[in-house]
């Protein structure tokens, strides 16, 4: 019965045959949700399956911080997210802290060309789009706002739960899903163009 | 294709004359995403209702948003984690 009691960040109680039942229960299920954030963060197989098992170890090791009867799915993408902020995203080659700094900053500064900011899309192009075509263009963007549009449109996150997650304001997450979503469009916009969708 | 922006009406009832300028495009775009999103407050409900049905460049900023949503969502491939990470997971903490 000696588990590590020292690694006990809130006052959860959580016996040996606990710790178990509430990881295939509560943790478990969200395994595919799990591999697909991690693989669209890294977009790297590999990076991909060791950063979904350092998360699952680490949700293992520090059960008794969950909270029984809240939302599993938020703490475990949120110990995903860290991780990969940590460990991963240091090694990628990605330069997408650079990128992110860069288009975040110029939109902030740009507030009011937000005003008439508008894609020239239609949505009819879109509908013509494949899924590997749509998922270029999520994947062409930095990762921060890669990350909001994958939690909110492809795991159905709210603001309050992306929040926590991400570790930021709702009034950012909102503001940065709307710049996010016209990033996107603008990508998905020059696919749509080269595949003769939108002429 | 004026028939699907036009928006039905009950019989008898007005047309809406149609805008073709939005005059506040870039907030009725936050108030379209987050309708989608449902994550509008009551202010953004009553302002997507009165504003929807007469103005189209919100209309076919409706449609193109709800189409890409809808296009993260189901066409982009979902993979299955692989069993042999499900493996190595259950043996370590296992162990």
């Amino acid at each position: 019965m000696l588990v590590a009691m020292s690694e006990t960040l809130t006052t959860n109680e959580y016996t040996d045959d606990l710790r178990y039942e509430v990881f295939n229960r509560e943790f478990m299920p969200h395994i595919d949700s799990m591999y697909n954030f991690a693989f669209r963060l890294t977009m790297d197989e590999d990076d991909a399956n060791d950063l979904v098992q350092d998360t699952y170890l680490k949700a293992f090791r520090f059960i008794s911080s969950f909270e029984q009867g809240t939302n599993a799915k938020a703490w475990l993408f949120r110990i995903l997210k860290n991780s990969f902020i940590n460990d991963y995203r240091k090694k990628s080659k990605e330069p997408s802290k650079v990128d992110y700094q860069e288009v975040e900053t110029t939109y902030n500064s740009e507030e009011a060309s937000d005003t008439t900011y508008t894609v020239d899309l239609r949505a009819d192009a879109v509908q013509e789009l494949i899924g590997d075509e749509v998922a270029n263009a999520l994947n062409a963007l930095p990762v921060d706002f890669r990350t909001v549009i994958i939690l909110c449109d492809i795991e159905g996150f709210t603001y309050e739960e992306m929040a926590k997650i991400l570790d930021i304001p709702i009034g950012t997450v909102r503001s940065r899903l709307h710049r996010a979503r016209n990033l996107l469009k603008e990508k998905l916009k020059s696919y749509a163009a080269s595949m003769g969708y939108d002429s | 294709m004026n028939a699907s922006i036009t928006p039905s009406v009950t019989e008898g009832a007005q047309q809406p004359i149609m805008k073709h300028t939005c005059e506040h495009h870039a907030e009725c775009m936050k108030i379209i995403q987050a309708i989608l999103d449902d994550e509008a407050s009551e202010a953004e409900k009553n302002h997507f209702r009165e504003n929807m049905d007469k103005c189209i460049p919100c209309i076919e900023a409706y449609r193109l948003e709800k189409c890409i949503k809808d296009s993260l969502n189901m066409k982009i491939e979902k993979k299955p984690c692989p069993q042999s990470i499900m493996d190595k997971i259950i043996s370590k903490i296992n162990s």
